[in-house]
């Protein structure tokens, strides 16, 4: 069970930060996380792509103009930030969170909405064994508890 | 100077180094200069230098040669920045300059047509050894420099605008033909699985 928090990526980060299994590779932009994340991935690392919600707009071009038509496993970590389970952060957010499952569903992008910690670890192994199966991006959105 | 002159002379130095391209003419007449199966021939506008960032930074022994153009660097200008912070020394960038969007086929001029140079913008990002080049001898030099050396090189090829790529058979490679054929032959010559199986 993770700690409870406002948005996901302030405890996520500093995790992933603290773990030397992982490389944290900091972008100026969510379009680029999904380039670069893509260059890793073809090279056989495996990829995880931490963003908020509004982050998802800004990488709609890079997500299918690369992601989707070279067909590359990307595990797309959401704050999703503005969903209706989210806990605090609708007053600036709940119009961008409002299309995010519709777009992931026009991105042909598989999904899941985690709103509490459990059965976390056996959600997070699913959606690295749906990437690596389809071979395509897939997301986990984390709302509800995650955004206390 | 023009592009296709610049890829005559990088093709034959290609041994093991893997090439990403962009779109138009760096696609097209790369394409056709060369077919090691270590090109990923990405093709759409503004990927390709995040893709060369992500490739060098997953084999850090490998040299990764990006191929740019004005345009397409122009549309993704927060490459820069990571890219300076990152700094991967296996990294060259090549960055074709003809000062136009040649894809329009009207030439529409880009910024650095006009007042926008991409060397100083890298340099300003953090890409302190970002040069210019601007005559065949000069390209050749830091070409080479750039494939034998250890550092990040980051070269603003200044060109005039050619079409030649226009009279070019275009290459009729799958994006998933040349993602399998890359992946492949990073097994085989970096001795590991890429993908993972089926889940």
């Amino acid at each position: 069970m993770l700690p409870t928090y406002r948005r996901p990526g302030s405890v996520i980060l500093p995790l992933l930060r603290d773990d030397p299994a992982f490389t944290l590779v900091p972008v100026a932009s969510e379009s680029e996380a999904i380039t670069i994340g893509a260059g890793a991935a073809l090279a056989g690392k495996q990829v995880a792509i931490y963003i908020e919600c509004t982050g998802l707009y800004v990488s709609c071009y890079t997500l299918v103009s690369i992601a989707r038509r070279y067909g590359v496993p990307l595990l797309l970590i959401v704050g999703y930030l503005g969903g209706m389970a989210d806990q605090r952060n609708n007053n600036v957010y709940a119009v961008s969170g409002a299309y995010i499952e519709p777009l992931l569903q026009a991105l042909q992008i598989q999904f899941q909405v985690l709103q509490t910690g459990d059965r976390l670890e056996a959600n997070i192994q699913d959606a690295v064994r749906q990437m690596h199966a389809l071979k395509l991006p897939v997301a986990l959105l984390f709302s509800g508890d995650f955004t206390r | 100077m023009i592009r296709f002159d610049c890829l005559t002379l990088l093709a034959p130095r290609i041994t093991d180094q893997l090439v990403v391209t962009s779109l138009s003419g760096q696609k097209i007449e790369w394409a056709s200069l060369s077919q090691h199966p270590g090109n990923l021939l990405v093709g759409t506008m503004g990927t390709a230098l995040g893709v060369g960032i992500g490739l060098a930074i997953g084999l850090p022994e490998r040299k990764v040669i990006v191929l740019e153009s004005d345009g397409s660097v122009l549309l993704s200008l927060f490459n820069l920045a990571t890219l300076a912070n990152l700094g991967p020394k296996n990294l060259v960038v090549l960055v074709f300059d003809n000062q136009v969007y040649s894809g329009t086929r009207i030439s529409e001029p880009t910024a650095t047509a006009g007042k926008t140079d991409l060397t100083m913008m890298a340099r300003g990002a953090g890409i302190e050894q970002a040069i210019t080049v601007r005559d065949l001898a000069a390209f050749e030099r830091e070409m080479e420099a750039g494939l034998n050396g250890a550092e990040l090189k980051f070269i603003v090829c200044k060109i005039e605008e050619s079409v030649g790529h226009r009279e070019i058979t275009r290459t009729d490679l799958d994006p998933l033909e040349n993602k399998y054929q890359f992946v492949r032959y990073l097994e085989r010559t970096e001795g590991r699985p890429i993908f993972r199986g089926r889940g």
